[in-house]
């Protein structure tokens, strides 16, 4: 095909991109630079709105919060779908599909659904959590999950997890059936145990596997927003306030615009590297 | 939605039969149903003002109350704001509004119209720069929701001082009784509560002091007055979670007869009287918090209607006439019967004519006995960048988090950069 038929078919792809991706990355970036007042363009303040950033402690912990929410969703949901992934792999095709398809639901509900069930199951008054604990005799441990800032953070980082857990078990499960069997064969000849299969056939071989997910999760963790605006809106105080609830507050409630800019040109650096270390590792290999 | 789309299109088919007729674009709040659930009123009255607008029509749009807030500054920015919005806040935000020349100056029609029934403390949050550029018109105030039969059970009379206040909170507490059902999942309803016992335990002149003028936030009565909450709250009054509670569970657990008290706003009277069908209801207003501090009780115009600066001169003049006629005698009582919306200038002797519930007549009664010393309310007074420090501010000092000189000390360092950029309002 001659080449420039080739750029024709492109190009209606390539002008929705600029039109709804590039153009408005690059008014974000433009508006930066200037001072807003009530959503009406002031004048050029250079680098004055990134000056903030410094100064800025709501900002700093909500990019705390941004780190500790991915480290946790790397500690757990990943961690467990691959160990649950290599267990399913081993039952009948039948069991793994059923138990895949209950492990892989809590992924298809919308998170600002999500949010309003486990606001319910959290809630101080009527929630089920606290019900259950009482009902089999762990009352003292009924807490206001999502009132208290010690446990804010964690609780709704329970419902991130809950979310996302079934879909690294599909994700690994269908990684672990494309290994080649007579390799845990051979293993197994060799009196290898399952654990030990797992660590040096399983692990290894889900290398790629597990770093896409990884970088996956870091990059949905820099970006979640609704269920964290659901239920806690941020608070109490900024215990669970992220990078998106603090930009969603200075751009809307604030009409700060200038800095709402900033704060998402930081996010876009964030989540753009993360892209490009993932697209580079996954090269690499 | 159905209905909205019938009243625009029936205002659509109505203007193309008239060829050269204008049409007002209208937000507003009045729904059908919940908080501002007035939509039957509205209805009625854009039939009744008809003349008023001398062949213009009215596209209405309703917008939920919380979001018509965040809608219209979008609408700012966007130099597509409705010829006529009925949103909130007034006061700071207002102002914002009319310093970007967004809203047209109104002083010609107070001049022509009068509205007297909007006295000098709305004006005065209704104002910027020497004019005025709102029409409040929904009268709100704060005050104590009781269940009047917990308290005919335990003997205990309608608190009429701080002390007997405290001592009736104590003695609910004393029978595993909530004393006040208060949740603040959703970050306000701190503000109006604080804002209550601000004015209650420094009164209005001190709350000016620091609005208005060099007072800082860290004096002594502030201070008291964020100790006071943080006192309510340590002394177990509010419920366990209360940050994890939302306000609608909140009053939720008021009406199930869980909860002695609950304090919030006429805002949701209707709600209430609606709810309360498991004991009797009554209403009360807090008493003084301090030694020397009148009587009062935290009052705001919950909602105004303001134009767009750039709507013809035509369309300002009948969106003036038909806000006159929305606010005509008439059109209050329709307001009071069908719309369940006390108007401002109405007076509770009006509101036992035209048949009011009781609970209603109690709290107008009540709220519109100490008109000159009732005080701000603060999410609607200060700017939009101090209320949104206030609100995490309050969680951490009602949840224990902060202190009562770190709370002043953050809205102190807070308000000093809202003043350095020009966002304070003084009426």
């Amino acid at each position: 095909m001659p080449t420039r038929s080739a750029y024709l078919f492109l190009l209606p792809a390539l002008l929705l991109y600029l039109t709804f991706v590039a153009i408005p990355i690059l008014q974000i970036v433009y508006f930066s630079f200037f001072d807003w007042d009530n959503g009406i363009r002031g004048g050029f303040v250079g680098m004055d709105n990134f000056a903030r950033l410094g100064g800025d402690r709501v900002f700093l912990a909500a990019l705390g919060h941004n780190a500790i929410w991915v480290i946790l969703t790397l500690a757990f949901p990943l961690m467990a779908g691959l160990l649950l992934a290599a267990i399913l792999a081993e039952r009948s095709n039948n069991t793994r599909r059923w138990l895949g398809a209950i492990y892989f639901m809590p992924r298809t509900i919308p998170l600002v659904v999500a949010g309003i069930i486990w606001g319910w199951i959290y809630n101080p008054l009527f929630g089920l959590l606290n019900y259950i604990l009482d009902g089999v005799g762990l009352g003292f441990m009924a807490g206001a999950w999502l009132a208290e800032p010690s446990s804010a953070l964690l609780s709704l980082n329970v419902v991130g997890a809950w979310t996302f857990f079934g879909f690294c078990v599909v994700i690994f499960l269908a990684a672990i059936q494309s290994i080649d069997p007579s390799l845990y064969e051979a293993a197994e000849i060799d009196g290898a145990r399952w654990w030990r299969r797992f660590r040096d056939i399983t692990v290894p071989l889900l290398k790629n596997s597990t770093l896409f997910l990884g970088l996956y999760a870091a990059i949905e963790a820099m970006r979640f927003f609704d269920l964290i605006w659901v239920t806690t809106q941020g608070g109490p105080g900024y215990s669970t306030e992220v990078l998106t609830t603090h930009i969603y507050k200075t751009f809307f409630l604030v009409g700060d615009f200038g800095y709402a800019a900033v704060l998402s040109v930081v996010l876009l650096i964030i989540v753009l590297s993360l892209s490009s270390i993932t697209f580079w590792l996954l090269k690499s290999k | 939605m159905q209905r909205l789309i019938s009243i625009s299109v029936g205002a659509i088919l109505a203007a193309g039969s008239a060829a050269a007729e204008t049409a007002i674009t209208q937000w507003d709040q009045f729904s059908q149903s919940g908080i501002t659930a007035a939509g039957p009123a509205m209805d009625e009255l854009i039939a009744t003002c008809k003349p008023a607008l001398d062949g213009v029509s009215v596209l209405r749009t309703v917008a939920p109350s919380i979001g018509i807030r965040d809608s219209y500054r979008l609408a700012v920015s966007a130099g597509k704001t409705p010829d006529l919005a009925y949103t909130w806040p007034a006061a700071s935000v207002l102002a914002g509004y009319a310093r970007v020349g967004a809203l047209a100056k109104l002083d010609k029609y107070y001049d022509q119209y009068g509205w007297p029934q909007v006295n000098e403390f709305y004006k005065g949050r209704n104002s910027y720069d020497g004019h005025i550029y709102a029409v409040p018109m929904e009268q709100d105030l704060m005050g104590v929701y009781f269940n009047r039969d917990l308290f005919a059970e335990k003997g205990i009379s309608v608190p009429t001082t701080y002390a007997e206040f405290q001592a009736a909170a104590e003695a609910f507490k004393a029978d595993g009784i909530v004393p006040v059902s208060f949740g603040n999942r959703d970050r306000w309803p701190a503000t109006n509560t604080f804002s209550l016992i601000l004015g209650l335990t420094v009164g209005l002149q001190a709350e000016q002091d620091v609005f208005f003028g060099d007072t800082a936030w860290t004096n002594a009565g502030f201070k008291q007055a964020a100790e006071n909450f943080q006192a309510w709250a340590s002394d177990g009054y509010f419920p366990r979670g209360f940050n994890g509670i939302g306000y609608d569970e909140a009053n939720a657990l008021f009406l199930s007869g869980r909860a002695a008290m609950t304090i919030t706003g006429t805002w949701v009277l209707q709600d209430m009287i609606r709810g309360a069908d498991k004991f009797d209801m009554g209403v009360f207003m807090m008493p003084p918090m301090a030694d020397g501090v009148a009587a009062g009780t935290m009052w705001g115009e919950g909602s105004q209607w303001q134009l767009s600066s750039t709507t013809s001169a035509e369309g300002q003049d009948a969106a003036a006439a038909y806000l006159n006629c929305l606010l005509s005698d008439e059109s209050r009582k329709v307001w009071v019967q069908k719309g369940h919306t006390v108007t401002i200038g109405t007076t509770p002797e009006e509101l036992a004519e035209w048949g009011a519930d009781p609970v209603v007549q109690e709290f107008f009664e009540g709220g519109l006995a100490t008109t000159e010393t009732n005080f701000y309310d603060l999410h609607t007074t200060l700017p939009e960048s101090v209320t949104q420090v206030l609100y995490p501010e309050l969680q951490r000092l009602v949840g224990g988090e902060a202190s009562a000189d770190e709370f002043l000390e953050t809205m102190q360092a807070a308000w000093e950069v809202a003043i350095a950029n020009g966002e304070r309002w003084i009426p």
